[in-house]
């Protein structure tokens, strides 16, 4: 897919504004790199100092193994951590897509009383950052949490999958709103009329035609999942790779760091790599045989 | 196949009326067009039908059957959208298959019917295509195979050429005129193209602020409208109207055009004298109009002074416009007829195609009787 634009800018103002591009960009490049060089290095690599580099595997070997170097005997399964975050985050973006494809595609075309003021309530509730909210949630954990401690922990991933994926599906909504929105009316009246119920041309009329909406929010509300710390810390009965980098920084009375770094270096890796691939796919959007 | 019926059809849209009363018989078979410039409800007319919306008040009747109430999957039309409307993500195969996927038929009756239908619209060799792969007139043709594959009663068209470039609009226009006799389908053309109207149907309804002004067959509508609207909405260039005091002596009247005081035309001499309006509009179509330069050449009664104001050549024919009491009315002459500008002229319409309106309601004064 060629990529096309106006050339309108001159190549120096173009120049300046990569310069500058690059220049906002840079601290987090730059820290990026540091941690991921340190994780191959016995220490941390730090004031730009290629002398404190020595290279090595044992982080990782370490990390991997699930050694957590203050915790004497008692071993850290990194693997179950990288399972769990992987759990929460794939709970979290299922739930945000299934609720957000939804109600977008509701709120978009059909019609009910309230919808303006619905719509601005859900804009409402996005401007709630997670953190102010967690004390009421925390009571409602409370009040709906089993009896029976046995089961517990399936309860508390439940519980963090849909609090973690209630706070995303605003935005969700919104932004499916929006794809829906740019979808012609005649299309799905001419699946009505070809004998399609409301339910079908969601499915297989309206959905294909925002697979790039679909497949943004799938990839937010996995990151959203992925990254989370204080709903996992508050409410999982369970460690995440967040918590576990989390816990030897703050619990630990010493943090191996450079073991921290190749666990942070695991923990960024599918942020990367889904931002890095998913590009493509959130560009391209085909409404052909639509004209407007 | 089906025989339709709108009886006295009003849509509301909040507090805008879009379609107002309208009551309108389309016989089996009929090919008729909805015509009228835009916003003026007819392809809310169009929507009524399919099920697409259902009317505030009044019922529609498809043969006896009241079908008012009923969804759109199951008074089974066929609706062929201005922008076609095809789905992007689908094969052209599996566009025109998707009525027959809904209806569960089984897979290779599908394919026997898909095909059959591509290949009468010469569509058969594009099937396993993307809409967005086709031209406009490929892409129109995907939609109106899908409208057909589920054999529909009506076949609703909605401005389905107004995307497709000058040329090609005029070869699709007979295609599709003798695809409609040959599969004997009732069907409804929306459009506000009165050449395509005039050209394709069987019968015109003129619709104005979502009211039907006038409802027949291309002749009729054309040379006898029943309002000034309709004469003004058909035709290119439109009708001419000219406003005219009435004098009467005895029994004769006179219509008074600025300096010029004519007869009445002989077809309306009757009905103006037992109205004895004393201001009408007169109405005559360009090519009905004659053009001299003196009275005398020409045996018509009613002549009307002029000077030429305008000369626009177009190949076949030149069109005049001519300033009577700084008034503009247009005529067609032939081109081996040379005016210049500032010329005087004498403007004669043919006199039995002169049509009279009244100057207050606009209707044409027959009816006022």
């Amino acid at each position: 897919m060629s990529l096309k634009d106006v050339e309108v800018r001159a190549r120096r103002t173009e120049v300046i504004i990569a310069l500058a591009i690059i220049l906002a960009t840079s601290p987090i490049i730059i820290g990026f790199s540091l941690i991921i060089l340190s994780s191959f290095s016995k220490s941390m690599v730090t004031n730009f100092d290629p002398s404190s580099f020595h290279p090595t595997l044992e982080n990782w070997i370490n990390l991997l193994q699930g050694r957590s170097a203050a915790v004497g005997g008692l071993r850290e399964d990194i693997l179950k951590y990288t399972v769990n975050t992987a759990v929460v985050a794939l709970g979290v973006s299922l739930v945000v897509t299934l609720v957000g494809t939804m109600s977008g595609y509701a709120i978009s075309r059909m019609n009910f009383r309230y919808r303006k003021q619905f719509l601005l309530l859900i804009l409402l509730l996005h401007a709630f950052p997670g953190s102010v909210l967690i004390v009421g949630v925390y009571f409602i954990y409370r009040l709906m949490s089993p009896i029976a401690m046995g089961s517990i922990t399936t309860f508390s991933f439940f519980y963090v999958i849909i609090a973690r994926a209630s706070l995303e599906i605003p935005m969700a909504i919104w932004l499916m709103k929006g794809f829906f929105d740019l979808i012609p009316w005649e299309v799905e009246w001419a699946a009505l009329i070809d004998g399609a119920s409301r339910l079908t041309i969601w499915r297989k009329v309206m959905l294909p035609l925002v697979k790039p909406g679909v497949a943004a929010i799938l990839l937010f509300g996995f990151l959203a999942g992925w990254q989370d710390l204080i709903y996992v810390r508050t409410f999982l009965a369970e460690k995440t790779l967040a918590t576990f980098i989390e816990y030897n920084l703050g619990t630990l009375e010493f943090a191996e760091m450079p073991l921290v770094a190749a666990a942070a270096t695991l923990y960024l890796l599918p942020t990367i790599i889904f931002f890095v691939t998913s590009q493509q796919l959130l560009l391209r959007v085909s409404l052909a045989g639509l004209k407007r | 196949m089906v025989s339709i019926k709108l009886d006295r059809v009003t849509k509301r849209f909040g507090k805008v009326t879009a379609v107002n009363e309208v009551s309108l018989e389309i016989v089996d078979k009929e090919f008729m067009a909805l015509l009228g410039p835009s916003g003026s409800g007819k392809s809310t007319i169009l929507y009524l039908i399919a099920g697409i919306y259902k009317p505030t008040s009044g019922r529609i009747f498809f043969g006896d059957k009241d079908v008012t109430e009923l969804p759109p999957k199951e008074r089974n039309v066929g609706l062929v959208f201005q922008n076609w409307a095809l789905y992007p993500h689908m094969k052209v195969y599996d566009n025109i298959a998707f009525p027959l996927r809904l209806k569960k038929m089984p897979e290779n009756y599908i394919r026997k019917k898909v095909i059959e239908v591509a290949k009468m619209l010469h569509i058969d060799h594009l099937l396993d295509r993307y809409p967005y792969q086709l031209s406009g007139g490929q892409q129109q043709r995907v939609a109106i195979a899908r409208a057909l594959v589920k054999e529909p009663l009506v076949l609703l068209l909605d401005e389905p050429l107004s995307n497709l470039d000058a040329l090609l609009r005029i070869y699709v226009r007979a295609e599709l005129k003798k695809l409609q006799k040959r599969l004997g389908i009732t069907t409804i053309y929306v459009t506000h193209d009165q050449a395509e109207a005039l050209a394709m149907a069987d019968r015109i309804a003129v619709i104005n602020e979502g009211k039907i002004l006038q409802a027949g067959d291309p002749e009729t509508v054309y040379n006898k409208p029943s309002c000034k609207f309709v004469g003004s909405f058909l035709g290119n260039p439109p009708m001419n109207f000219v406003e005219a005091n009435l004098e009467y002596s005895g029994d004769t009247a006179y219509m008074i055009i600025g300096e010029n005081k004519v007869n009445v035309p002989r077809q309306y001499t009757e009905i103006v004298n037992k109205l004895r309006p004393d201001k009408i509009i007169m109405g005559f179509r360009p090519e009905d109009t004659i053009l001299v330069r003196n009275e005398n050449s020409v045996n018509g009664r009613i002549c009307l002074y002029g000077e030429v104001y305008a000369v626009e050549p177009l190949g076949r024919e030149y069109i005049v416009t001519i300033s009577i009491n700084a008034k503009l009315i247009k005529a067609i002459v032939p081109r081996d007829q040379v005016f210049i500008s500032g010329e005087k002229v004498v403007v004669c319409p043919l006199e039995e195609k002169i049509v009279l309106f009244d100057a207050k309601t606009e209707k044409a004064i027959e009816l006022l009787i």
